[in-house]
């Protein structure tokens, strides 16, 4: 008995340490200030650098005040950013994602912050078009997508485009300064480079493996084909939207055709999106369609001289569209003890010229419309130019993934089928819609 | 067991002559387990329960909801019952999963079983180093498998360099992009995970196996396959029976290698059950539905291992 009675004693006075040694780290803690922020661009060269440079320039400016910049991989923190706010010790300020996936949760379980205050403080309603604004706005239920308060603010502009190997137009016999400026010349411009290339060399190199390659390959023929405003209705939800219209079909059907044409490499099932920027880089394929976060990777390989930059031209409707929009949206955590001071770090990295400066030095393009590229650096004008030509023309057709949690999913095992043949356009148009249909009954 | 059962008494039941004595607790008979045992098994019962039998009930529970993981749940007794009986995605994952279960669990004892042959029949130099690295992938993580079969796969990669080098070049493909070749490559990672634990498992049977019976059978003019099929697959049977039963609850909820290598694709191809639980839990947001994936997946395990055993027991009273 007594050697038990020992045993307890002994347990109470750990359990009484342990408690005095962390009340002494709690009151250690409490003369400086610790954010905790979430990011998935952890791009480097990107945005990684630049996030953890600004955080270092803020930490100076605020005396007492450190900045944890917490970088995960996208599915990563998406998988586990909801439970993490829910549990009280999650981050102050983190990424989410637009759509009904993420962004939809954290609002409808109160997890983030309105961020009206703060756009009137900071003036932030000057950064983007009035349109793009929707992408942040939920209303509180989480059910409404591009109404309601602003919920998120993001820090670069997004845009799919195509780098194109200017040696390999050249040896093509097509000039790299007179690009097409029209969808029929763009498919002609193709058939002329698959005539022209060896056989194992494909026009388009492509990565799917992860599923969202030809989800972001596809908006420009869509573009050519679809309204650009029905495809963010569609995504917004907006009733009576349908993904199984004539233009989608026929789209669909030519990125099916492109396909059978052999444009692309055989096993872009099998190779990671990124990785496919990468092997373009090293000389494979007449272009690379993607986003132009990788733009860098890009430059590095074939040298800024070698590359055009365009989005896929439009259709008849003459109006330019590819999938993009901003990156992911920052969020407040309703939690935090600290939310003035995370909209302070945000503001920070979002609108400071010393921001935007790092931002263009990595060929990133500053979300805020007024930001102008420097002047002398040729790849990034074009890159530039590129985001410019379709945000103007209000052709930013979004993440088409957006559209309901199982989306992603559907439009990555639907696009794989298409592409090996397995799939019909009107099949697929079918199938996405129905996955629309079936979350959009929720909604109501 | 059964005789002894007989004649003790029962906990609680005076045993006549014998001398009154107060005891704490029912009176028991020498022999009979005493309570203290339940001492003894508490620390790895309380950690069972725990971390065991609560969560499978708390997934039971869950999966007669409607929840997201966040808000308020909404009782929807088994309307996500319901909705998986008329799942195809669903149907066609567990079609993968008895593909799979051929590579995972048919495959590994037939070949544990001719290794086990060879290396049992003479004595072979470096034996206990073959046994070692036969098994080797057993102790290896899942992820490192994963990563380390997607780079034998790829396009560039070693195998496909291998069959050009040998002249088979038109065979080389990117074997997890495709639609035919996705599931079967990652049945063939399965495959050499488990050889070794089978070939374990039987060469440790063989060794209890009494030597006067091969003696017999040589004697007899057994050859080698002939002595193989009456004496060491007969002597083998509960060792091929352990090994079936692992095996085919490993490839059930096999997770971490489709993961890592194909995340379910091309095309939903190579999507397993525990994959779809994974993301309507964590992607859909649908954690009552993936609750209710779960715990038709624990049944259909319960029910195979069961079958697995109710087999081998037929054959033990023949």
């Amino acid at each position: 008995m007594n050697r038990r009675l020992l045993g307890v004693l002994v347990l109470v006075a750990f359990t009484l340490l342990a408690a005095v040694t962390a009340g002494a780290y709690a009151g250690r803690q409490a003369t400086t200030t610790t954010l905790t922020m979430w990011s998935y661009d952890n791009q480097d060269p990107g945005l990684e650098p630049v996030l953890k440079q600004l955080s270092k320039d803020f930490e100076k400016s605020h005396p007492g005040v450190k900045i944890n910049v917490v970088f995960k991989s996208f599915t990563d923190l998406v998988g586990t950013v909801p439970r993490a706010l829910a549990s009280g010790s999650g981050p102050d300020v983190t990424e989410g994602n637009q759509g009904y996936q993420t962004d939809a949760q954290l609002v409808k379980a109160k997890l983030i912050l309105p961020l009206t205050k703060y756009i009137k403080k900071y003036k932030w309603d000057k950064l983007y078009a009035p349109s793009t604004w929707g992408m942040f706005r939920w209303t509180p239920d989480g059910k409404s997508f591009g109404k309601g308060p602003v919920w998120g603010i993001a820090q670069t502009g997004q845009n799919v485009v195509a780098f194109i190997n200017r040696k390999k137009l050249i040896a093509a016999g097509i000039n790299p300064n007179k690009l097409p400026r029209t969808y029929a010349g763009w498919e002609r411009m193709l058939a002329t480079l698959r005539a022209k290339l060896p056989a194992d060399d494909p026009v388009i190199e492509a990565g799917n493996k992860s599923g969202y390659g030809f989800i972001h390959i596809f908006g420009g023929i869509w573009g050519a084909y679809v309204q650009p405003q029905s495809v963010r209705n569609w995504v917004y939800h907006v009733p009576g939207s349908r993904y199984d219209s004539a233009g989608t079909i026929k789209a669909l059907g030519r990125l099916q055709a492109w396909a059978k044409a052999g444009y692309f490499n055989d096993d872009y099932n099998a190779v990671q999106e990124d990785a496919a920027a990468g092997v373009f880089a090293k000389g494979k394929g007449a272009m690379w369609i993607g986003g132009d976060w990788d733009s860098t990777i890009i430059k590095e390989g074939l040298g800024a001289k070698n590359i055009v930059v365009t989005p896929i031209p439009p259709g008849p409707g003459g109006q330019w569209a590819s999938i993009g929009g901003l990156s992911g949206p920052w969020h407040i955590s309703a939690k935090t003890k600290y939310p003035d001071l995370g909209a302070e770090w945000l503001n920070y990295v979002i609108t400071s010229t010393r921001a935007k400066a790092l931002m263009f030095s990595q060929q990133q393009i500053p979300s805020d419309k007024s930001a102008k590229a420097p002047a002398g650096d040729a790849y990034l004008g074009q890159v530039s130019k590129a985001f410019q030509q379709v945000a103007n023309d209000d052709g930013l057709l979004l993440y088409t993934d957006w559209a309901s949690p199982s989306m992603y999913t559907t439009l990555q095992n639907q696009f794989q089928l298409l592409l090996a043949g397995r799939q019909t356009p009107a099949g697929m148009a079918k199938a996405v819609q129905d996955d629309w249909a079936k979350f959009d009954k929720t909604l109501r | 067991m059964a005789d002894e059962g007989a004649d003790a008494a029962r906990p609680g039941e005076q045993i006549p002559g014998a001398p009154r004595r107060r005891r704490r607790g029912p009176t028991r008979a020498p022999g009979d387990p005493r309570n203290i045992g339940w001492l003894y098994v508490l620390p790895g019962l309380a950690f069972y329960v725990l971390f065991t039998l609560a969560p499978l009930l708390h997934t039971v529970y869950y999966s007669l909801f409607d929840w997201d993981g966040l808000t308020a749940k909404t009782w929807v007794g088994l309307a996500n019952y319901g909705e998986a009986l008329h799942d195809s995605v669903l149907r066609d994952s567990f079609v993968h999963s008895a593909i799979l279960i051929v590579y995972y669990a048919v495959f590994p004892v037939i070949i544990g079983l001719v290794l086990t042959a060879a290396l049992t029949r003479s004595v072979i130099r470096g034996f206990r180093f073959f046994r070692t690295v036969l098994f080797l992938p057993q102790l290896i993580a899942g992820v490192v498998i994963a990563q380390a079969w997607t780079w034998i796969y790829a396009t560039e990669g070693p195998l496909n360099r291998f069959l050009e080098l040998i002249g088979l070049g038109s065979l080389a493909r990117p074997w997890l992009g495709d639609f035919t070749w996705a599931l079967p490559s990652i049945g063939a990672i399965g495959s050499w995970v488990t050889f070794g634990l089978c070939m374990v498992l039987f060469i440790a049977g063989v060794q209890k196996i009494p030597t006067s019976l091969y003696d017999a059978a040589r004697v007899d003019g057994a050859g080698p396959v002939r002595e193989f099929f009456a004496v060491t697959l007969p002597g083998l049977r509960a060792e091929i029976l352990v090994a079936f039963v692992l095996t085919t609850i490993n490839a059930l909820r096999s997770f971490d290698i489709v993961y890592n290598t194909t995340a379910g694709g091309p095309g939903g191809s190579t999507l397993v059950p525990s994959m779809y639980m994974y993301q309507n839990a964590f992607l859909y947001n649908r954690v009552g539905y993936a609750a209710a994936i779960a715990t038709v997946l624990a049944i259909a395990i319960f029910l195979l291992a069961a079958v697995v055993l109710r087999i081998g027991d037929r054959g033990e009273h023949q």
